[in-house]
């Protein structure tokens, strides 16, 4: 037993971490990955606590109606919009609204399209056929058309917004999880689990599942960044949330689109938002990516 | 009455192409607290044997005849949710590879509970207690320290001994070891197969040991079966196979391993050809292609299994006389 036991002390010398520990000390070694932990940890905080930190109101008229509002000034430092709202406060409100599109939409696709894909790679056949050729039909119409005609038949609105969003994600997801599961679901310690008498939703759910995820979990990230550019495009094109005290970046953006040369400001900030939320989301999913990459486990 | 009878058992695997004979009616019997090897190259359907027993084939394989009869009832006759009540409680495995087998994503005392929780109904705490102890008991240091770590931190040894931990978890009255050492340097392999010696005298559980080495069963087994192209071509007494191999296949065996107390320029002689391609397997030997002692009635008749000396059956038409056995005794267990 000598060989054991310093086999043991051997061991217990190394740092007795988990897979996810191991997983969160590789992206916490990735620059890119923090630079975007860090956005999107200041992306929250603003949405958070927009009240405290934001100056004004959001639709607090602070300057006087103009037809060309004032640019960035010492007191308003992002400008005023043409009804005198300051855009930094609506800019720090905004992000709620984009917090809340990213995690709901991205949320929707993400368990829809876990349901569908862990239930045709597991159960295979004619259940894997079915589910997975319609999803092969909704991957043939872009993403961003699928949510336009889902948002057009559910009608205009913020909640129909993130559904239809949500929904256009679900074939990105149940592929994916598909795939990964039926890559586990011949795993030799899915067979031990069934030598000792464990039932097939076991299998799958603490089994193959946690297994699988990794690569979901990446893609979730990245979801919510494309939910963000969607929602924003889809407010762009009117299709927003109708409630016009209800602040969004992208519908930031397009109202004020065609004032892009007398008062770019108006334009330009929210779409800074916008193109900074997204960038940290997606150095966070690819920071994840590798971090969980399975080759890359010793 | 025998523990486990396994009677004519065939195992086919429907592929897109054709259709692949794994196994090819075998049979044995198997007493309480016995030791069983089942010897023979990779696929010759030795694993797939196993996993027929236990009811986990691949999805494309299929049971086609035969009879697995444990403690009076027919095991291929039982629903799904009764097998599984069999499986982990009655008739245990252990897996080739203890770097796959386990799930890496939970720790190990997790894995080892699945069947306590299962089969015995215990809670959280009871199954924590007993896996501390089933740790201990095959052998792992500090195991109630040990046993929230996660497979990736232990060594290839330790998580062969966690797999054992798992599979006798319940108490199974027969343990299927399925190259339980393959994977192991060899000196962990002696220790992996000591602990699975201790076992089987304590427990009195009977083992199936599967492997294909030599050593291992020569150490382990008080009887064994050479397994050729799915059929068993010879049993008996593991030192009657030592001794008198009377199939051509067990002799090319025992020629084609190193021993320690060989003449120095004794040279290694491998079996010639190929293994059977098990998509065309006609009447007449699988061997025969291979083999030296091949008649011509070996080519158009499937041998059957034939008494050649009490205890001592062999699957051939031409058995190795006497003149052609190597001078040796039944080697030391390699294994001890």
């Amino acid at each position: 037993m000598s060989v054991a036991e310093a086999e043991a002390a051997e061991l217990s010398l190394e740092d007795q971490s988990g897979l996810w520990r191991d997983a969160f000390e590789r992206l916490r070694r990735n620059p890119g990955a923090i630079a975007g932990a860090l956005i999107i940890v200041a992306f929250a905080a603003v949405a958070v606590f927009a009240p405290a930190l934001a100056p004004h109101g959001p639709n607090q008229q602070v300057g006087r109606l103009a037809a060309v509002p004032p640019g960035p000034s010492a007191e308003f430092p992002l400008g005023l919009d043409q009804q005198g709202r300051d855009v930094l406060s609506r800019i720090i409100f905004g992000a709620r609204l984009s917090l809340l599109v990213g995690v709901v939409s991205a949320g929707v696709g993400l368990t829809i399209g876990m349901v569908l894909g862990s239930v045709a790679g597991y159960f295979g056949r004619w259940v894997d056929t079915a589910v997975m050729r319609t999803m092969d039909l909704m991957l043939a119409v872009p993403q961003f058309l699928l949510a336009l005609a889902i948002v057009t038949a559910l009608g205009p609105g913020l909640v129909q917004i993130m559904v239809a969003v949500g929904i256009a994600n679900v074939p990105q997801f149940a592929r994916l999880l598909r795939g990964s599961i039926l890559a586990q679901r011949e795993a030799d310690y899915v067979l031990a689990a069934r030598s000792l008498g464990a039932p097939g939703r076991r299998l799958l759910l603490a089994h193959i599942l946690p297994n699988s995820i990794a690569p979901v979990i990446v893609q979730g990230t990245l979801a919510m960044a494309t939910a963000i550019i969607d929602v924003a495009g889809l407010s762009f094109l009117g299709l927003g949330p109708a409630d016009p005290r209800l602040t969004e970046w992208g519908k930031m953006v397009a109202e004020n689109a065609g004032r892009l040369e007398s008062a770019p400001h108006l334009v330009l900030f929210p779409g800074f938002a916008i193109v900074i939320s997204v960038l940290g989301l997606n150095l966070i999913g690819d920071g994840l990516r590798e971090a969980l990459d399975p080759k890359l486990k010793s | 009455m025998a523990l486990l009878r396994v009677e004519d058992l065939a195992v086919r695997f429907e592929t897109r192409k054709a259709t692949i004979h794994a196994v090819n009616g075998i049979s044995f019997e198997l007493e309480q607290g016995e030791t069983l090897g089942i010897v023979g190259e990779s696929g010759c359907g030795k694993s797939v044997s196993s996993l027929a027993l236990l009811g986990i084939l691949p999805k494309n394989g299929r049971v086609t005849s035969g009879s697995v009869r444990f403690g009076g009832r027919e095991l291929l006759e039982l629903s799904d949710a009764q097998m599984r009540e069999v499986r982990g409680r009655d008739i245990a495995m252990i897996f080739q590879d203890p770097m796959t087998s386990l799930n890496p994503v939970l720790p190990i005392r997790v894995q080892i509970a699945e069947a306590l929780r299962k089969h015995l109904r215990m809670n959280d705490d009871q199954a924590r207690e007993e896996a501390v102890r089933l740790l201990q008991r095959v052998g792992i240091p500090a195991a109630r320290e040990r046993v929230d770590d996660y497979p990736h931190q232990f060594s290839g040894g330790m998580r062969q001994r966690v797999m054992i931990a798992m599979a006798i978890s319940c108490r199974p009255k027969v343990l299927i070891a399925d190259e339980p050492t393959t994977a192991l340097d060899v000196t962990i392999q002696a220790q992996i197969l000591e602990v699975l010696r201790q076992l089987v005298a304590e427990e009195r559980m009977a083992l199936v040991l599967i492997t294909h080495d030599l050593g291992v069963v020569a150490g382990l087994c008080e009887r064994t079966h050479v397994m050729y192209a799915g059929r068993f071509i010879e049993t008996g007494t593991t030192s009657d196979l030592f001794a008198r191999p009377r199939h051509p296949y067990t002799l090319g065996l025992l020629k084609s391993v190193p021993r320690l107390d060989a003449a120095r320029k004794e040279r290694l002689e491998p079996i010639q050809g190929v293994p059977r391609d098990l998509r065309s397997l006609g009447e007449g030997c699988a061997f025969a292609p291979r083999c030296l002692y091949a008649t011509d009635r070996s080519w158009e008749e499937t041998p059957p299994l034939r008494d050649v000396a009490p205890g001592h059956r062999v699957a051939c038409w031409n058995p190795v006389p006497d003149a052609d056995l190597p001078d040796r005794g039944a080697p030391e267990g390699e294994a001890g």
